[in-house]
């Protein structure tokens, strides 16, 4: 569990504070979606999260963050390196191999697992993800659907209870997008692994996440299940974040006491509301 | 074609161990440098290209001897024209040009500096950088930062070379004409760019930290490697070929 109180954070020659007053509990086996616009502070909460804030980026550390009861301030950032695993925004640059292979290897071989397991945890990551054909496959000549799924592969790799990823869909088409929320929710489900997720694709939140957060200038403006958002669709807008139009029409025709069921989050919810109200 | 780009095989060449291709390509280099005799430095030259047939990387062979005569020929050109010994060869109006010795060290230094660099660059096409990395470190127990060093900077080449060009595109929809034919405009277009590369290129490097940190890089010995890179047979008999190369140079071609 990560428990994180009154979190502030000030990076080092900035005056305005890139997070504040931050209160939130991941419990385990969540499924958190982050959204918010850009500056808001997103980056900076997955640092957070693992200790590289505040063991290697300086700057002003104001409250706590505790991962499973222990200070990432009073920790090195490597102990928690393997319970909560990252996958940063910048794909290219967080490669430290040439081959896909050597890349899922090198955690593995740094923290000293066992050499007869490692043969076995390739495989079975490599599977996990169904990237088995790309074992020996140069990582420049990935695309960038194929570069995250190894990422979280090598992350995977170590056992970790949570893995933390940074808009990994950014640069992806919407069915590769889609692909990787899939494969997050399965190892979710499956394997009880916290999933902490930022994402601009609301739509996509909606449709896979437990929890969704929405920071605004360092703030936490949002928290609450993806149903909960209805309750606060003007906030969002206010935001500029667009809630997914299904949810609007939902919420609309329950307020108009047109509909008297849930709000909808996916198309086919939406669907299968349309159709009922037409009877 | 990438110059260093590996050529995937399952030749002799390709199985033997990284550190013995990287300690035979030296061992050759060392054998050309000593070798005092043109025709046989042609030699040099002619074996490499037929012992990289062998390994499917003849194309490479003959691609990289082309351009290291470009090398070559500046060598030649420096060599002839100031190595003075030996008789008069050209002279233009009682001015000696240059002399037998002249051109035949030219012509011994520049194909030396052909035949010794080859192999060196051939060995990449046969090596994966991460193999040999790997292996200096768990044979040679070379320090892992030193390995990681050279692989990384390999591995971001191409990533600057995108960067690059994404800049440069940034600067084409502006209307920057980079397709001048005067190359002192077209530098002076694409020095100011070397100021974001530079940023964004220190941004990468600092992910590419935190992210190996992350992984556990401070913990890593030279045990840690999975892969083992055991020495066979091949490899002995590779090496007492390439000394007995030496020793034959250094008795009859000296």
């Amino acid at each position: 569990m990560i428990s994180v109180k009154d979190l502030g954070f000030v990076y080092q020659n900035s005056k305005t504070a890139a997070l504040d007053g931050i209160n939130i509990e991941i419990e385990d086996g969540d499924f958190v979606g982050i959204t918010g616009t850009s500056g808001a502070g997103k980056t900076t909460f997955t640092f957070a999260l693992n200790g590289i804030i505040p063991q290697k980026i300086k700057g002003d550390f104001y409250g706590a963050v505790t991962i499973n009861g222990k200070d990432t301030a009073e920790h090195h950032a490597e102990e928690f390196a393997r319970t909560v695993g990252e996958v940063f925004q910048d794909i290219d640059s967080q490669m430290v191999a040439s081959v896909v292979e050597d890349e899922i290897l090198f955690g593995l071989e740094n923290f000293g697992v066992p050499h007869e397991e490692i043969e076995e945890r390739v495989d079975r990551v490599l599977k996990e993800l169904g990237i088995e054909d790309l074992r020996d496959r140069e990582i420049s000549s990935l695309s960038g659907g194929q570069k995250q799924k190894v990422a979280i592969a090598s992350m995977l790799a170590l056992e970790p209870e949570v893995i933390v990823l940074d808009e990994p869909t950014g640069e992806l088409d919407p069915e590769s997008s889609r692909e990787i929320f899939r494969i997050l929710t399965r190892l979710n489900r499956e394997k009880g692994i916290t999933v902490v997720i930022v994402e601009q694709k609301i739509m996509l939140l909606c449709e896979y996440v437990k929890h969704m957060m929405v920071l605004d200038k360092g703030h936490i403006a949002f928290y609450g299940t993806p149903r909960d958002m209805v309750s606060s669709i003007e906030t969002f807008k206010e935001l500029g974040i667009n809630v997914p139009r299904v949810t609007e029409l939902s919420a609309g025709l329950i307020r108009e006491k047109i509909y008297d069921g849930e709000v909808t989050l996916t198309v086919d919810d939406a669907e299968k509301m349309v159709r009922r109200i037409l009877g | 074609m990438n110059l260093l780009n590996y050529v995937p095989g399952d030749s002799f060449l390709h199985r033997l161990n990284p550190v013995t291709k990287l300690l035979a390509a030296f061992l050759y280099g060392i054998a050309a440098i000593i070798c005092n005799n043109v025709f046989a430095e042609i030699g040099f030259i002619v074996l490499m290209i037929l012992i990289s047939a062998t390994a499917g990387i003849a194309k490479r062979a003959l691609f990289l001897t082309r351009n290291l005569m470009l090398l070559g020929l500046i060598m030649f050109v420096i060599q002839l024209f100031f190595v003075r010994t030996g008789d008069p060869l050209c002279v233009i109006g009682g001015f000696v040009l240059f002399t037998t010795g002249g051109l035949k060290s030219a012509l011994l230094l520049s194909l030396r500096v052909i035949a010794a660099m080859l192999p060196l660059m051939l060995l990449f096409a046969i090596t994966q950088m991460n193999d040999l990395c790997n292996a200096l470190v768990k044979r040679v127990h070379l320090p892992y930062r030193y390995a990681f060093i050279v692989t990384t900077a390999f591995r971001f080449v191409p990533i600057f070379a995108t960067e690059f060009h994404d800049i440069q595109d940034a600067q084409k929809a502006r209307g920057v004409d980079f397709d001048t034919k005067n190359i002192f405009r077209k530098l002076q277009l694409i020095a100011p760019l070397c100021v974001p590369l530079l940023v964004s290129s220190l941004k990468k490097v600092d992910v590419s930290a935190m992210s190996a940190e992350m992984r556990g890089f401070e913990l890593r010995g030279y045990k840690s490697g999975y892969k083992e890179y055991p020495f066979g047979a091949r490899d002995l008999i590779t090496v007492l070929v390439l000394i007995g190369l030496i020793v034959v140079t250094a008795l009859f071609l000296k």
